[in-house]
């Protein structure tokens, strides 16, 4: 519409096979940022979230205060988030990250949360009476049972996130938001059409790779009713 | 003059409140972009995801038309809708909409298929037309569902327009976008925060809207949604834009 | 048992993270740099910034230096003060244009005129300071425009900035954000043409924005380049800037003094001295109109030249 049926403009079909095979190697490379951009950010907010997630479990005192705080960092709006960061961290890859991680914590800490609630009470009480220590207790009975929960969260956290990479093309990242933003930059369809199908078949790959993972690690919620 | 101070004395700078480029005028464009959208993706919404609720049918399609529609950035949505539409209002309103409608479907089918089975059967045993089941029996306990997802809806479109000042339009992300044009980095922080603070008295309005749709008989502390993780059958998780 | 698998989830998680690390190129120099160094070349946001910056690049390259790209790093606002802190090493810069913003950066009365040579020495006894020199400016031209519509050219009978005064106040002018702020821009539009329109619209810098505004009439007139390709395939033209807001916007490198030795300061000058107004509006519609890659044009250029 922007350039499209203008004297002396050429035609800019949504797809020019001819841009995609040239610029295979420029496809690949935001691909692979993509990718990188997704599981820096999932694996730091789990490593952030795992702990939040078991203070927040046990402790009534910090567990408002931890849900209150993430669940506003959530809420803002990530072109926000990242300008806010922009005067003190710069455009670099710690600003992206400090972005993405902060959405994915929300949802981390909920679902660890969730899941080590969702232990019984008498299976817990039964590895008290075995004579579990606590620590022994929460890493080979609870965090393992609370594991679906976790998994879930991880992959909504994963899907999201990869969602919010191509914000991160505004600050000097994107991985295929970079394809997107050039689609608009240039007014160009062909890479915007890229970036967008490319980051929904990743967004589905990698959410059917963490479904099936769940499976393999944990076979008992097979009989449970999930996605 | 640090950082926070320079912050301040834009939020105090008279000619920042004034005007079509004016802190009121922009949140007003924002506001009003915001709810025409959520409305009209509510209409369109909303009616399927509680007939598909009640009939049973086509589950499969509403639960997943969320993962669907979570998987598409909303950046690529509405540079797609400038690309088909041009830039100005209608490409905003148009892309907004689209991302409105998946949380709204599918919160309401899932709410829909709270109602027990046996409520259902014992309305209708006791004689009640269909029309009355729906709005008498389902509906009441469907309704905090539906206002989740109005609630994910309303957030999203919220944040989703804030972006759409990156495509010529206004609203609060105006301040964002030019701010980082101008580098002038306290106008980019302002917009940040006047966004942020936008997004989070909508969802708190709206939550508090949700609490009152609850029934009595089905508030929180004993609900599913408290209990139920993300991601499983259940899931009324947010979005974020 | 499940411990297990959990481990060999995460393993495999942080080995996938370690494989794409290693595969995909975050843009950062090369471990083996040439030994006559790197130079780090940035452009704008648009098209022609990007072929500029390909073409000191692609010839650079050539001449053995490694090269490393930052392009669409952002406006003026962004560049200029990068290069300053030494971010990056060199970017195509416009004489006036440059010289205007640097002024109002340093505070100084802004002065730039209608002689490129002029502009550029003045630009250079700003910037000595800061270890950068402004090398010497290309007959090559791209400064700011204002076009209309071919149809309310003719509705109006408009050929010259000066002809807008009847019809500025109904008027709403569009342009890339901080035009609002730059003397050749709406406030030059102000003070020298008596100009003052009914609003202003934030759209590009003379991008698919402004175009799309000009289609959906959200804005009369419009910044553009006057370099750019697309003007006429838009119907659109160009008012004559009758008044000479606009001053000599020649094409000048804007280098740090570290990396301008003789080779790189001789092999810059020599392309600007070969880069004309027709030749680079020519390079910018292969790139916007017929999308065709700024790189790829760029280096056409380079080669069809001998660099």
């Amino acid at each position: 519409m922007l350039a499209t049926g203008v004297v002396g403009a050429v035609e800019d079909p949504w797809i020019r096979w001819s841009w995609i095979s040239g610029h295979a190697d420029i496809i690949a490379a935001a691909l692979v940022q993509h990718i990188q951009l997704t599981l820096i950010a999932v694996v730091v907010g789990l490593v952030i979230a795992v702990p939040l997630g078991l203070v927040a479990w046990r402790s009534r005192v910090f567990r408002g205060p931890i849900f209150s705080l993430t669940g506003i960092l959530y809420t803002i709006p990530s072109l926000a988030l990242f300008s806010a960061l922009v005067p003190f961290t710069g455009f670099t890859i710690l600003t992206s990250e400090i972005g993405l991680v902060s959405y994915t914590l929300l949802i981390l800490i909920r679902n660890i949360v969730v899941g080590l609630n969702s232990v019984p009470d008498d299976v817990r009480e039964a590895a008290q009476g075995m004579g579990y220590r606590p620590l022994a207790e929460l890493v080979r009975i609870d965090l393992p049972l609370a594991t679906p929960a976790i998994l879930a969260g991880v992959r909504i956290a994963t899907v999201t996130t990869i969602g919010l990479v191509t914000v991160t093309a505004l600050i000097g990242e994107g991985g295929l938001g970079s394809l997107i933003y050039d689609g608009l930059l240039r007014d160009f369809k062909t890479p915007l059409v890229v970036g967008t199908v490319l980051s929904v078949a990743l967004a589905v790959v990698a959410d059917l790779s963490l479904a099936g993972a769940e499976r393999v690690i944990t076979p008992w919620s097979r009989a449970r009713a999930t996605t | 003059m640090n950082f926070a101070n320079q912050v301040l004395q834009w939020f105090l700078n008279g000619a920042h409140w004034q005007g079509d480029g004016g802190i009121p005028h922009r949140t007003f464009e924002h506001l009003a972009m915001s709810g025409a959208s959520v409305l009209t993706a509510a209409v369109i919404a909303l009616p399927v995801g509680i007939a598909i609720g009640h009939i049973g049918r086509g589950g499969i399609l509403a639960i997943n038309i969320s993962n669907i529609g979570r998987a598409i950035p909303s950046f690529a949505v509405l540079v797609i809708a400038v690309e088909l539409f041009g830039i100005g209002a209608l490409p905003a309103f148009i892309a907004l909409v689209a991302l409105a409608i998946p949380p709204m479907v599918t919160n309401s089918y899932i709410g829909m298929r709270e109602v027990d089975a046996d409520v259902r059967e014992a309305a209708r045993g006791m004689g009640m037309r269909e029309r009355a089941v729906l709005l008498r029996v389902e509906l009441p306990i469907a309704l905090p569902f539906i206002m989740a997802g109005i609630r994910t809806s309303a957030v999203n479109v919220v944040a989703t327009a804030t972006l759409a000042a990156l495509v010529a339009w206004g609203g609060l992300g105006r301040f964002i976008v030019d701010g980082f044009g101008l580098q002038d980095y306290p106008m980019m922080f302002a917009g940040a925060i006047m966004v942020a603070i936008l997004s989070l008295i909508v969802e708190f309005s709206l939550a508090g809207a949700q609490r009152l749709a609850t029934p009595a008989g089905l508030r929180p502390s004993k609900t599913v949604q408290k209990e139920e993780p993300l991601g499983t059958t259940r899931d009324t998780a947010m979005v974020a834009a | 048992m499940y411990l297990k698998r959990i481990f060999v989830l995460g393993a495999s998680m942080v080995a996938l993270a370690l494989v794409t690390t290693s595969c995909g190129s975050t843009g950062g120099p090369s471990s083996s740099a040439s030994p006559k160094g790197t130079v780090t070349i940035a452009s704008f946001n648009f098209s022609e910034s990007i072929i500029l910056a390909h073409i000191y690049g692609g010839a650079l390259k050539n001449k053995g230096y490694t090269v490393v790209y930052r392009d669409k790093l952002g406006n003026r606002e962004i560049v200029e003060p990068a290069l300053e802190n030494g971010q990056i090493d060199l970017y195509a810069g416009y004489a006036a244009t440059d010289l205007t913003f640097v002024e109002k950066r340093q505070s100084v009365t802004l002065d730039a005129g209608t002689d490129a040579q002029a502009n550029v020495q003045k630009l250079n006894s700003l910037l000595s300071s800061k270890g950068i020199k402004a090398l010497d400016p290309s007959p090559a031209v791209d400064q700011n425009a204002f076009a209309v519509t071919k149809a309310e050219a003719d509705q109006n009978h408009l050929v010259k900035l000066s002809d807008v005064s009847s019809v500025a106040s109904g008027w709403t002018l569009g342009g890339p954000p901080e035009c609002p702020q730059r003397p050749f821009c709406q406030p030059g539009l102000e003070s020298v043409y008596g100009l003052h329109f009914k609003a202003f619209k934030a759209l590009d810098a003379g991008g698919p924005l402004t175009y799309a505004a000009f289609k959906s009439a959200a804005i009369n007139i419009g910044l553009v380049f006057s370099s750019d390709g697309a003007i006429a395939a838009n119907d659109l033209i160009v008012l004559q800037d009758d008044k000479h807001l606009q001053q000599a916007d020649n094409i000048v490198p804007l280098i740090r003094t570290t990396v301008a030795n003789s080779e790189v300061t001789a092999l810059l000058n020599s392309i600007d001295a070969k880069l004309n107004t027709p030749d680079l509006t020519a390079l910018n519609k292969s790139a916007d109109v017929d999308k065709q890659d700024p790189a790829d044009v760029a280096a056409t250029w380079v080669k069809d030249h001998g660099f």
